[in-house]
């Protein structure tokens, strides 16, 4: 396969550059992010913790971040560049981190 | 005449007053609806930008399909300066059209609110104290988002907390091709109080002509003709004396 590329990559990241980076986008009327957030924390509760960084962004006290990120829905989980909205099934979560640890291995996109 | 009189805001647009009791009522949702190149982008462009320049009421321009560098193009041609209006703080352009980058949505399940949306917009009419807001085009959301029933609820609530101090909400929506009704949702009509119709009619072989029609509008008498409209170097007008010879 494309090992030879691979290794030579991942010896010069540094280690936190190997976290998966999940932002979960809320705010303060949300009525679903809180259970989209224990969704969230028991999924990857399942792995090594040193796996992910996780960002929360409250978008009623950071609307620029919102606008940033062309968030208009929430709640809204980014994992890599891909987003579900909603309180996801575990299952999707689950699907994007394998996604996003995928792209990764292969040096992003 | 009446016990209670609305308090109503000029359109900025020649001619439209005159249909319309002497303007939009203040404070309420106008939809203004058409089929492509009928001129919705720019009769609400033009609604802020006389809005700001004619009677010092700061707006906010949300665009979710073209992006300002082109807004700003177009405008300059009938002689109206965007750039400068923002850099006075009288008109705040938000960008949120495909241009930008946004997150690939990958799953939607039907457990969310536009809070997001409606934080962006309310942070900017906060900073300018916006009295005038367009959202250009409504029906763009409903490519981007499957759940209609939590659309529809979440733009009543929208439109609502935008309207809430009386500031002056216009809305535009894309009428399809084909279709008869007055948007992708067959909605947006029952989110606004007032409804205005733009259409580019084939009049012959090598002609078409340009008319706009109220539909409705609360609590005011309003023409319910068809009238000519034409977009000219100062932008749109309206002839309400000339009926349209679509119509
Ligand atoms: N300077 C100008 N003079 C005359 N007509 C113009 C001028 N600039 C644009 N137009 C006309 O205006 C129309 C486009 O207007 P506008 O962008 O407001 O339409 P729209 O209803 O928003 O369309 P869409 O649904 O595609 O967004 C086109 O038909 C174009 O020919
Ligand atoms: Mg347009």
């Amino acid at each position: 396969m494309v090992e030879d590329e691979e290794s030579e990559e991942a010896a010069e990241q540094d280690p936190t550059s190997s976290q998966i980076e999940i932002i979960f986008f809320k705010s303060d009327t949300c009525a679903f992010c809180p259970r989209a957030e224990e969704v969230l924390f028991e999924t990857i509760g399942d792995f090594d913790s040193g796996m992910f960084k996780v960002n929360e962004i409250n978008v009623s006290e950071n609307p620029e971040a919102a606008e940033e990120y062309g968030v208009f829905a929430l709640p809204t989980i980014m994992i890599g560049g891909v987003a579900v909205t909603g309180i996801p099934e575990p299952e999707a979560l689950l699907k994007m981190i394998l996604g996003s640890r995928m792209s990764q291995s292969r040096g992003a996109d | 005449m009446n016990e209670f009189t609305i308090e109503r805001i000029k359109t900025g647009i020649p001619g439209l007053d005159d249909l319309i009791e002497g303007g939009f009522p203040k404070g309420d949702t106008i939809l203004v609806a058409g089929k492509a190149g009928t001129g919705k982008s720019i009769l609400a462009t033009q609604f802020i930008y006389k809005g700001a320049t004619v009677y010092d009421e700061p707006g906010v321009l949300v665009t979710l399909e073209e992006p300002p560098s082109a807004i700003k193009r177009n405008m300059m041609r009938f002689g109206m300066d965007l750039k400068k209006l923002e850099e006075e703080n009288m008109l705040s352009l938000v960008d949120l059209s495909p241009a930008r980058p946004q997150p690939k949505n990958l799953y939607e399940y039907p457990s969310f609110d536009l809070s997001g949306l409606e934080a962006i917009i309310h942070s900017h009419i906060d900073r300018i104290n916006a009295k005038r807001v367009v959202i250009d085009t409504l029906s763009i959301l409903a490519y981007k988002f499957k759940s209609r029933d939590i659309l529809r609820e979440e733009f009543f609530k929208i439109c609502a907390s935008i309207t809430k101090k009386d500031t002056t909400l216009l809305l535009t929506s894309e009428i399809p091709a084909r279709d008869t009704g007055l948007g992708v949702f067959d909605i947006e009509a029952f989110l606004a109080s007032g409804v205005i119709v733009l259409y580019n009619e084939k009049i012959s072989d090598t002609s078409r002509s340009r008319s706009i029609e109220v539909l409705k509008l609360r609590g005011s008498k309003h023409s319910s003709r068809i009238h000519s409209m034409r977009i000219t170097d100062e932008g749109i007008r309206v002839w309400p004396g000339e009926i349209s010879p679509g119509s």
